[in-house]
């Protein structure tokens, strides 16, 4: 074999396996991620605005400091996501519950892929919220600013923010009407609602 | 070169459960690494370099002849369900977006249950451009992107 043939065959080798580190070290960032939807509070911290300018069922561009006063939480979603949209019910019921209490949930859109994937589009936002019988507020977050701003990582993720505009809880994953879940969140929610 | 004997044409790593694996700053690093990696293997199989597909890799993408076209079929790890809501797209240099599909799906038509394949016009050995999908792992209860740039 010659000189040139064993170190491409080196360097391919050390590629690879720096492949795999990668991989490996992904995988424990996931595995330790995971279990913060039952993490406990701690959090404090104030929320930061968003300033998104397309919303769905809302008549103008709902700010954080109007809603000073109420406990928002948000949902980062997107409709072609499974997970998403399973978790949508319990959400729905949420707002049922809750809005009447004090209780103000705002979906945040962010789409996945380019727009060519159909997920920036109005008209397909809109659709999908008939679909799900999704009556509270919903921004589209096409340039993903307010998911940057939130640090998010995961579809669907959720952070709770109390009356003052403070961050109490964060979490993510889908979860169903009546599970373990969905039961922590609701008691976050009548925990913050009651302060 | 038929469907019965696909050559590994890229590969995928994760960056981890980034939404965005190219946005730039610390991300930007690890997927350079990666299509160092994806290209060197692509030279491998240039040079005629025999390769099988590694079970412990996210995503990859073999290739075949049909007719006078290519299939590129995307696999996943085991522990990996591709998302067939949002079909994952090959993103080809001159601006073409291939979607995959045209595999059969789950029951709840969420997830692909076999390889989806998309057809590149002509045969190609090596292909260039962004592959974007949308994927959950088994044991967890969210969607997540890997990108790379093949």
């Amino acid at each position: 074999m010659t000189r040139s043939a064993l170190l491409f065959f080196a360097s391919l080798a050390a590629a690879l396996a720096g492949g795999a580190a990668l991989e490996s070290a992904s995988r424990a960032q996931a595995q330790a991620r995971v279990p913060m939807l039952n993490a406990p509070s701690g959090l404090r911290a104030p929320a930061p605005a968003w300033r998104n300018t397309s919303w769905l069922n809302s008549d103008h561009p709902l700010t954080l400091s109007e809603l000073k006063g109420r406990v928002v939480l948000l949902n980062f979603w997107v409709f072609t996501c499974y997970n998403c949209t399973n978790t949508v019910p319990s959400l729905v019921d949420f707002d049922h519950k809750y809005r009447d209490q004090g209780l103000t949930i705002i979906g945040i859109h962010t789409p996945e892929f380019p727009p060519y994937a159909g997920e920036h589009d109005r008209g397909n936002v809109e659709r999908a919220l008939r679909k799900y019988g999704i009556a509270y507020p919903n921004a589209q977050d096409n340039d993903s600013k307010t998911w940057n701003l939130y640090d998010i990582r995961y579809w669907p993720s959720f952070v709770l923010i109390d009356k003052k505009g403070d961050i109490r809880y964060q979490g993510y994953g889908e979860f169903h009407l009546n599970d373990g879940s969905y039961h922590t969140w609701d008691q976050r929610i009548r925990e913050l609602l009651a302060e | 070169m038929g469907p019965a004997d696909p050559r590994v044409v890229g590969r995928v790593r994760s960056t981890a459960c980034l939404k965005r694996a190219t946005v730039p700053g610390t991300a930007r690093r690890p997927v350079a690494a990666v299509s160092a990696a994806a290209l060197l293997f692509l030279s491998a199989a240039v040079v005629g370099c025999r390769a099988s597909p590694r079970s412990d890799a996210p995503l990859y993408l073999t290739a075949g002849a049909q007719g006078p076209d290519t299939r590129v079929t995307l696999h996943a790890a085991p522990h990996l369900k591709i998302n067939a809501r949002l079909a994952p797209a090959l993103e080809l240099a001159g601006g073409t977006v291939l979607r995959f599909g045209g595999a059969p799906l789950t029951a709840d038509s969420a997830y692909f249950s076999q390889p989806p394949s998309a057809l590149l016009t002509g045969r190609h050995e090596e292909v260039h451009g962004t592959l974007r999908a949308s994927v959950c792992r088994d044991d967890e209860q969210v969607c997540r992107s890997l990108t790379l740039e093949l």
